[in-house]
This record gives C-alpha cells, structure tokens and sequence, in this order.
C-alpha cells in the first residue's frame, strides 16, 4: 500500500478536521427563542432522554458520521494504491530488445505471437502499473516517469522520460521488430545521457533518482558486459522466450570465384542449430529467383554446458556447413534457403528471419593489363603465365599514341617498364593504375630521386600489404639499388626497405594508384625467384581491385547486416537516386554528396537492397534502359542472434541481472473511488438520520 | 408559546367588548353551584331565608320573632301563629383574577388580550346582574401614564388608594405590594373592588385596560394574599395559563377554602399547544430567564405534546378533587363562543 499524495492529505485533514469540530460547536451556538415558560420543554427533555439512554451518542452520531465521511475523503485525497509488481521505480528505463531474435516465435505453441509482442505486453502491464500523479500532486516526483528504448544493434529513444501513460503505450506500441543483431550497450549509454545532470551548490553533480532498468529481452546480448549501468541503478531482466527454443538458421554465408578460374563460383553456407537432437535441413539454392540446387545439411545438437560450468548455462549451438559449387561467369543474386520444416511444427524452427540469405555475386572479372617495356623478355613471360583477361604489350612509343586514341583505357593496370608517361603537373603521373618497374616519378606526391646506390638487400616488407603478402624477399639481392626518399608530408607508404631505404613504395594520389619499384629489375636475381611472379600478379590484382571496387569484385562489399548503414558512392553525374528496400519497407529517394557518396539506414530487414539511379554505371551494375540498379544483400547471419535460447541472466558490466519471470504485471489498484464511494454512503446515512431525527 | 410581537393593548371598552357581544352577554349571568349569602340584599335569592319577596316556607312562631312577618292568613285560618319565611336575595361576590406575569404577553393570539376580553366579558355580566365584581391583577403593573377620561366625581380609581390598603367601601381599587418571603420575587397585585352595578362598567373598563403584564408571580404568595382579603362569598375565576414552576396546588388549595366558587380557566396560545418551532434553539423562559437547550425533533415535539397534556391532566384531576372547575381555553376561540357556548355548558354562566 503505498500513498500517493500524503502530504496533501495531510495538509486538507489538518485543516478540514478541526474546521468540522468547530463547526460542530458553532453549530450547538443555538438560536435564542423566548417561550412563555420553559417548564413543559424541559419535562419533555427530561423524559425523552429517560426514554433513550442512547440519546447522547445519537446527537453525536451526526458528528461521528461527518467524521467518517471526512475521513474517507481525506483517505481518498491521498490516494492509497497498491501494486503487487515489484521493481517499478520513480524513473523506469523500459529498454525493448527489438533485435532479430525477438522476431522468434515460441511464446505460444501454435506460434501465432512473437517474443516482441510478448516484451511489449509485459511493458505495458509495466507501465499501467506506475504510479500516476495524483489529482492534486501534479509535481515533477509525484509519479512514476519512464523512458522507452528500443535497440537492436542501435539503440532508440522512442519515449523521452515521462509520466504521460499514453505516450509511453503509444511508444511502445510503435516497436517493430527488426531484422538486426542485438547490441544492449548504446541503449545504456543512451539512457544515461538522458539523465537530468544538475549541479546542486556543495554536494556536487546530482544524478537524480537511481533508474530502474526494465530490460525485456530473451538476453541474447553478446555486448552486455560493456553496458555499465550506475551503480545505484537497479536492472530488471524481464526475459521473454524459452530457454529450450529451438532454431535453425544460416550464420554464415559468402561467395567466392576460384583464383584461377573465376568463372567457377563457390558460395558456402554456414548453418547452426540450437535443437537438442540432430536435425537434417533442406538447403535451397536459387539464382535469380530460380532455384539451382537443394542439398541436404546435418546439423548436430546443440551441446549442453559442461557440468560445473557457472557461465550462464546456455548450450552450444551445433553448427554444419554446405558448399555449392557452379560455373557461373555472370553475375546474380543467390538466395539461400533453409527448409528446417517449420510450417509442420513452428516449435522446430522459431525464427524466420535467419533462414534465408542473399549473395550479390558480380560476373566473373579479369584484368587486362598493358605491359609498356623496350623488350623485357622476364616481364612478359611472367603476366603471360597470369589468368588474365588481356595482356599486351607497348612500346612507349606506341602507348602514347594509344593513350592519345583512347584504346588504353580498356587496360585496367599498365606495367611501366623504366619508362614513365608525361603527366600534368604537379601530378606524377597520369590517371589510371600503375605498376612501374626502374623508374622514379617524382614530384611533390611522388618521390624524391636521389640516384643510383651500391648494392642493397631487403631487410624489412610489409607482410599484410595485398600486394607483399606472403613474399620471402629475404634471397633478393639488388646489384645496382636506387635511392629514393619519400617527401615529407607524402601519402606514401613504404611496402619494403633496403639498409638505404624505400625499395618499393606505394603511391596513393587523387586519381592514380601506383606501386613503384625503383630499382632494376634486371640488376638484381629477383627474376629467378619464385617471388617475383606473385609478386607481379599481386600487385597487379591488388591495383585492380582497387581500381573496380575491390569488395564489390568479390560481392562483400554488397554484404550488410540489418543495423548496418549502407553507403555508397555512385558516380558522379547521378540523379534521381532512390533506394528500393525489399518490401515491406517504402521506397526512399537519396541525395548524394558532392563526392557521389549516398547512405541509407541503418537497415532494418534482410534481403535485397536496389540502388537505382539515372547516369553513368559502374563496372558490375545492371543497366535497365537510362536507370541504373546496384545491388546489396542484408542477411543476419549472426551465430549469436540465431542462437534464440533465451538466457536465464544476464552479465552487465557492474552488476548481474537475474531473468525474472514476473508474469502478466497486475495494474496497480487504486482505492479513491471506493473510498469516495464510501463517503457518499456515510453521507446519505448521515442525511437519513437527521431527517428521522427532524421529520414528523 | 412565543412572546407576542407588538402586543395590542385596548384603550376602552369598546376594543374589549364590541357591542354585538355586549348585546349578546346582557341576558346572562354568573351561575354558581351554591347560592350564597351575601352583604348586601342582591337580585340572587339566598339559601338563607330572609326578607325578600319571594316566599320560601312557614316556621312556627318563636318567641322574640319579628312580628312583622307572621303570617296572619295562616293564623286567621288555623289559630296558630306562624312565621312566613322569605329567601332572602343577596347579591354575589365575582371575583376575577388575572394572571399578569411577562408569560401572559405570549402567544397569537396573544393570551393576556384574551384574559382582558374575558375578564372585561365576565365582568360586565356580572355588573350588570348587580353582583358584587372585583378584578385582581397578579403581577404586570399598571399603565399610569396613559391619558385617561376621568371619571366624574371619582378622580383616578387607581392613584387614591394607598398601597396594601383594604377596600374603602363600594368601587375602590388598590394596588399592594409585598414580599412573600425571603428568596421570593415581590408579589404585586392590582385589584379593583366592590363594583356594582352597570355604571361601573367604565372603571373596570379602565382598570383592565391600565394592566400591563411583566414581571413574574409567585402564585402561592399572591393566592394567599387574595384569600386572607376577600370578603364574602362568591365566584372566583382565575385566569392564568398554570404555567407556575413554583406549582399551583397550594394557591388553588389556599383560594378554594372559605365558600367560593372557584373557576380554574386555563388560557393557552395555540402555539402551546401545537408548538410551531424548529431547529436547534435555546429556549428562554420569558419570565424568569431559564433556558433550555433543545434541538426540535419529531420525538421531542411528541414529547412536548404529551408532557402538556399531562400537566393538563394533572390540573383537571387537581381541581375535580377540590370542586373547582377547571377550564382549558385556546386564545383562538371566539370569544362569542366561548361566553355563550363554553361557559354556559360548564356552569359558570347561564
């Protein structure tokens, strides 16, 4: 029981009693009649008090009544409640994992209810259950206030902090689960900058009231140790969802074209299982909407915790994998599927979202490269033996009248051999993708030439440059060495050293890429090694990607997960740009930045993004009359977010949170109706009474 | 019940009696159970045999007899001598005493009025029939002041007589004034006497008119008074609502003795009756200023009732022991129907 305007109703009986007591004595202050004689009045009053020895209390009955009557009032202005949840504070954070895995459905067996839906019952019952400010008491602290926050892996203020019930039903109504992984701790973080800061004069940063967290959530939280709660704040895991719920879904999922022959394509497919028995899926495999393949995948049960494990005692998800393998040059959308026979026992299955995944894959791509040489017999043979689409061969003379005509530009990297093209200034060299061989460009962004060295040896490279991994140059040997010197404040980096310095560099500039190596080739015993060739066909790979959108070459760089932001760059020149999300989300018109950058998000669902826009294309977009379409796949494949096993607790930064089943929350009850009801019934009693007494 | 607002107080005999009634009361006269002796041979026979025209009996002749009533047609008849015995008229004493206390001015119609007109009635009937009227006031006082026709020959009928006097003869009037004892408020009476006769009509007249009422009585003290100082024999009639704290069983038993007739009437305002008052009130007594505190309700109105009508009661069984005839009269009866109707039925006039 508590009370939620005491002060008020305290305030009203200290003035309201005392007032009815004295008015009860004014009231005895009687009106002054003179009568012939008082004798016969006072026989009457005698007899009549011999006849009713109750006669005194039922003069005081008035007043005893209007007492109880008052006192009901006064009861009622201080508004007793009671609620019989536990855990509602003054400041409530209702935090609603809206995450993926709360989209799974084994709250009912028939699952005909989501776990969502079930959290934002149970935040509702919360939030009927709050404390509501009094008739009178309309104070900052005379209700309960809360704020809600929906996150999954971004976190969002829905309601701000407030006692207005509907706005924070309203709020939480409006929760839509999402198809992104769970990430609790910006929902903390976010909560905490809402909390008023105010310097109270010699005491410090007041932090107000401790919060209550409210967190529904089936605790599938791999970030929740990050979450740092205040120390004084209590959190309340309402867990939502069995710990038993058993799900099927694709945790991992990539394309990949073979290194040597890229038109053979191989997209692999992780998939885990969190049932308790081996289970055996259909796993579909469609390219543009047509189905290519289905293989069947086993998946081991999911492993319980090793006796006297005290972590949180979920199990290990057991997990299996499948590869398709095609020979498929052009690009498509792959769309993978799992069959896990949900629609026979929704209880085998409870999550949905997780059972599909899109695959960008682009056409198979192969570099044409240019080779600009006088006649060096190592350097061709060693691009001949590469899979390459083109490989010829200038003289630069001939280059620079190809260059002229515009034929170069179907090269994607050229190879300079001890020749360098005029560039204008102050850049070194010309657009494009460069691989130079005994030459030195110089310039303020390039490199400064300090001549021929004596003999040198490599002492130190870069092992995770794409272009210098997994060369040995500790046998390279370099006769005739050139010195070079980055300038200061150049955007070089250095890929290999001598004991005199830069061996070979990178050049990054505005428009142009290079690797440039400057010393001979042909002074040093690098030729005969086996590094030499890979590291040619490296560079050369690495250039190009770099030059073709290197993550869009592979298909990862159209890989999101829903909470992801999609970015892009469209070319310059585009109009009309509009992102069509799969349905049911609208489309939505984007305006690019100067540089062709677009973004949209964070997502929310899985599957397949459409960027279109009116321009020029890029190298692996559809092009549709004038409209241009580019593609992107959101899949979840998250290990954690499939794995829907609802946590018992969860581990916080500062504290622990033990999954409390509070059930269907009673409303808080409230007793002022009653006890107004109460006082109008002592009232009529009251007025009864004195009219028996007055009446004839 | 409650003290008359703006009492009218009469100025003549004409605002008392109005001359319809006066026409209609001529013919009565003052009955009485006995027939008494009295002082003056009267127009009333007497059980005393005596000289008057009216025959009564014979006795024989005593030695010493007046001769002038021996019936000489008996003796010339029988040879004996006996005596013709006459019933003597005498003329009967009426005597009315009002009740003057601060109590009487209550009620509406007011009760003190209603003994006026009934004292006036009763007195004028009795004038007129040559009985011997005298009005005694307890408590109130006189009205002095007011200007006044005088009588002819007579001067003021209330200023010449001195306090506590006696009776100087045949129309005197006195006021007296006397402590009846430690603790008990002074007993003021205001009487007028020995009338007779219809030309005396206008002093009683005047008299009744001068009463004012006030003050309280000490009905025992001024029973006693009275009952020490009338003469003869006669009627007496008290006008009073009995409202006595102090009681009326021992001024009635003093008044009752010595052979009048007494007549109790108890003059009631409706409002005593039926009380017409509501709320939390506190009552003061007008006469003495006691108050009761009393908050009206359905019960203590029943209560009220009953309580009066035993007072009521107790008065009737008092005087039904003691011969007196006891009278209970509302202040709204018409005084015709009251004189000709009431009184008639109960004895008093015929």
């Amino acid at each position: 029981m508590t009370w939620a305007t005491p002060l008020i109703a305290g305030v009203a009986a200290a003035v309201a009693v005392p007032l009815l007591i004295l008015l009860y004595f004014l009231k005895l202050r009687r009106r002054e009649v003179e009568v012939s004689t008082t004798l016969l009045w006072k026989k009457a009053i005698q007899d009549l008090q011999a006849n009713a020895p109750f006669q005194k209390l039922r003069r005081n009955i008035l007043l005893l009544l209007q007492l109880l009557m008052l006192a009901a009032v006064l009861f009622a202005i201080a508004q007793p409640e009671q609620s019989t949840t536990a855990g509602i504070g003054q400041r409530n954070i209702i935090l609603i994992d809206r995450s993926a895995s709360m989209g799974a459905t084994d709250i009912e067996s028939d699952g005909s209810r989501t776990r969502l839906a079930e959290a934002k019952l149970q935040a509702l019952d919360l939030i009927d259950a709050m404390r509501e400010p009094g008739l009178l008491d309309r104070g900052e602290d005379a209700a309960d206030q809360a704020m809600v926050i929906a996150f999954d892996t971004t976190a969002e203020v829905v309601a701000q902090l407030t006692s207005d019930k509907n706005l924070l039903r309203r709020a939480v109504e409006s929760i839509q689960v999402t198809d992104a992984p769970s990430r609790v701790k910006e929902a903390f973080r976010l909560s905490q900058a809402q909390r008023p800061q105010r310097f109270v004069e010699n005491e410090g940063l007041d932090r107000g009231p401790p919060f209550a967290f409210h967190l529904y959530s089936d605790g599938r939280l791999p970030d929740a140790d990050e979450a740092i709660p205040a120390a004084d704040d209590r959190v309340l895991f309402h867990v939502i969802g069995q710990q038993t719920a058993a799900n099927i879904g694709i945790t991992a999922l990539r394309a990949e074209r073979a290194y040597d022959n890229p038109a053979k394509l191989s997209i692999f497919v992780g998939v885990q299982s969190t049932d308790t028995i081996r289970r055996t899926v259909d796993c579909e495999l469609a390219l543009d909407g047509r189905t290519v393949a289905v293989r069947e995948v086993s998946i081991p049960a999911a492993l319980a915790p090793p006796a006297g494990d005290d972590s949180d005692g979920s199990r290990t998800p057991g997990s299996g994998g499948i590869v398709f393998e095609l020979d498929m040059p052009d690009g498509a959308i792959a769309r993978v599927r799992l069959d896990a026979g949900s629609d026979n026992d929704p209880r085998a299955d409870v999550l949905e979202v997780d059972d599909q995944g899109w695959l960008v894959v682009p056409p198979a791509r192969q570099t044409s490269v240019a080779v600009v040489t006088d006649g060096n017999l190592f350097l061709a043979d060693a691009l001949a033996g590469m899979p390459l689409a083109r490989l010829d061969i200038f003289t630069p003379t001939e280059f620079v009248a190809a260059r002229a005509s515009g034929r170069a530009d179907i090269y994607d990297v050229v190879v300079l051999d001890a020749w360098l093209p005029d560039a204008e200034a102050p850049a070194s060299l010309p657009p494009g993708r460069w691989l130079v061989l005994g030459a030195v460009p110089t310039g303020p962004d390039a490199l400064v030439d300090l001549g021929g060295a004596g003999p040198a040896q490599i002492i130190v490279w870069s092992r995770s440059h794409p272009a210098m991994r997994d060369l040995t140059l500790d046998a390279l040997t370099i006769i005739e060495s050139h010195s070079v010197e980055l300038p200061e404040g150049s955007g070089a980096i250095t890929l290999a050293e001598t004991q005199l310095g830069p061996a070979i560099v990178e050049l990054p500039a505005a428009d142009s890429r290079a690797i440039v190596v400057p010393f001979d080739v042909m002074s040093t015993n690098w030729p005969f090694q086996a590094s030499f060739v890979l590291f040619l066909a490296q560079a050369i790979d690495y250039l190009d990607r770099d030059a073709a959108d290197a993550a869009a070459a592979s298909g990862a760089g159209r890989l999101f997960r829903p909470g992801d932001v999609l970015t892009e760059r469209v070319p310059p020149g585009a109009q009309d740009v509009r992102v069509v999300p799969p349905s049911p989300q609208p489309e939505q018109d984007l305006v690019p930045s100067r540089d062709g950058r677009v973004a949209f998000g964070p997502i929310r669902g899985v599957g397949v993004y459409r960027l279109r826009w009116t321009g020029a294309a890029g190298a692996t977009d559809q092009r549709d009359g004038d409209r241009v379409t580019r593609h992107f796949a959101a899949n979840l494949t998250d290990a954690d977010e499939s794995d829907v096993a609802a946590a018992p607790q969860i581990t916080l930064g500062t504290q622990t949170a033990q999954a409390e089943q509070f059930g269907a929350d009673e409303a808080v009850q409230r007793f002022w109706p009653y006890l107004l009801m109460l006082a109008l019934g002592v009232l009529m009693v009251e007025w009864w009474i004195y009219n028996r007494k007055v009446a004839v | 019940m409650l003290r008359t607002p703006n009492p009218s107080r009469p100025k003549s005999i004409d605002e008392l009696l109005d001359s319809r009634l006066i026409s209609q009361i001529s013919h009565l006269d003052v009955s009485s159970r006995k027939i008494f002796a009295g002082k003056l041979k009267g127009e009333r026979r007497s059980k005393k045999r005596g000289e008057s025209v009216e025959f009564a009996d014979h006795r024989p002749y005593a030695i010493g007899d007046d001769l002038r009533h021996i019936d000489w047609n008996i003796y010339a008849r029988l040879d004996h001598l006996f005596m013709k015995l006459f019933l003597e008229e005498e003329d009967l004493s009426l005597h009315i005493i009002i009740d003057c206390s601060e109590s009487s001015d209550c009620g509406d119609p007011g009760k003190f009025l209603f003994m006026q007109r009934l004292a006036m009635a009763l007195g004028y009937i009795g004038l007129v029939n040559l009985n011997r009227v005298a009005v005694t006031a307890l408590g109130g006082e006189l009205a002095t002041d007011e200007p006044r026709e005088k009588p002819a020959g007579t001067g003021s009928v209330f200023a010449q007589f001195p306090v506590g006097g006696e009776s100087q003869g045949e129309g005197s009037a006195s006021s007296s004034s006397a402590s009846g004892g430690t603790g008990v408020p002074p007993v003021s009476l205001h009487a007028i006497r020995d009338l007779r006769g219809r030309r005396r009509t206008q002093d009683l007249a005047r008299f009744i008119c001068a009463l004012r009422p006030g003050g309280s009585t000490d009905f025992t003290e001024a029973a006693k008074r009275i009952a020490l100082t009338r003469r003869g024999k006669g009627v007496m009639i008290v006008l009073s609502d009995f409202f006595m704290k102090e009681g009326y069983e021992t001024g009635l038993r003093l008044l009752v003795g010595r052979g009048y007739d007494l007549f109790a009437m108890q003059i009631l305002a409706p409002q005593e009756v039926e009380p017409d008052i509501a709320g939390d009130l506190r009552l003061r007594d007008v006469e003495d200023a006691d108050q009761a505190e009393v908050t009206i309700t359905a019960p203590l109105l029943k209560r009220y009732k009953q309580t009066l009508a035993a007072y009521c009661g107790e008065l009737r069984e008092f005087c039904a022991r003691r011969e007196i005839t006891n009278l209970s009269v509302r202040t709204d009866t018409p005084m015709e129907t009251l004189i000709l109707d009431y009184l008639r039925q109960r004895g008093l006039l015929r």
